[in-house]
């Protein structure tokens, strides 16, 4: 199919990191973007940004492969949150509990801010 | 049928990964040219999604094809709506023992949340499921 996800990654400081996404977040595209998130994890990266601005479809396969990057995120005393999401993808994640383990911002700007990336 | 149909989709689709896209794109098409709302058209393609994914998943069926009808039509009240019925005739399954195993909103939990996300975007699911197979009615109404 089309929708094959692509990730781009943006450093931010020390320990800081954006992905941004585009494209549907199934199996496939979650563990694209786990493989990136543990890779910067390995790498020091402590404060990790998903700007989903790019991404309006997600399945519950693929949300589930987001809950253990936040898993192992929380497991190395880290933050990671969302900014960017449509009406009806913040709402799955507050169905699948992501909201209660990462913050979701409206937009990058404000999570920069928040979280000093 | 309780209401009157005014256009109506029927596909048949084969079981390999990502069809519940193109499953979704097509519902929501005629969902568009019904007047339905961005927002309210992106909640049923999710939901669209979680239910196709349960019938590739969980349906072992020996046709390896998803059958689906969209009906875009209106309640004799007059509000319009969106039927989607999405068949596969694999094993099935008990459909009492899947709503109870439903987990708790907001814990984290890896899988088993595509019955309660359809739920959560849809108006109405319903669903019908034996040994000849499953399927799953939602409708969706506009404003």
């Amino acid at each position: 199919m089309t929708d094959e996800l692509k990730v781009l990654i943006e450093r931010r400081g020390g320990d800081g990191a954006v992905l941004y996404t585009r494209g549907y977040i199934n199996n496939v595209g979650g563990e694209e973007i786990a493989n990136c998130a543990y890779k910067l994890m390995d790498d020091g990266v402590k404060n990790l940004l998903l700007n989903l601005k790019e991404t309006k479809i997600v399945n519950s396969i693929g949300i589930s492969i987001l809950i253990e990057i936040i898993e192992k995120m929380m497991e190395k005393q880290g933050k990671l949150a969302f900014c960017c999401l449509t009406p009806v993808i913040e709402k799955t994640f507050h169905i699948m509990g992501l909201a209660q383990y990462a913050a979701i911002y409206k937009d990058e700007a404000a999570a920069s801010s928040d979280m000093t990336l | 049928m309780t209401f009157t149909v005014e256009r109506e989709v029927e596909l048949t689709l084969p079981m390999v990964p990502d069809i519940e896209i193109a499953a979704a794109r097509a519902a929501g098409n005629l969902a568009r040219q019904h007047g339905l709302s961005t927002d309210k058209i992106d909640e049923m393609a999710h939901a669209i999604i979680e239910a196709c994914i349960n019938a590739r998943e969980h349906g072992s069926c020996e046709d390896k094809r998803i059958y689906l009808r969209f009906a875009a039509g209106v309640d004799p009240d007059g509000r319009s709506r969106m039927d989607v019925w999405i068949t596969d005739k694999g094993r099935g399954f008990d459909t009492t023992d899947a709503r109870s195993r439903r987990n708790a909103v907001g814990k984290p939990q890896r899988r088993g949340w595509g019955l309660q996300i359809m739920e959560a975007h849809m108006d109405q699911v319903d669903i019908d499921s034996d040994s000849n197979g499953t399927t799953i009615h939602m409708v969706k109404y506009g404003e």
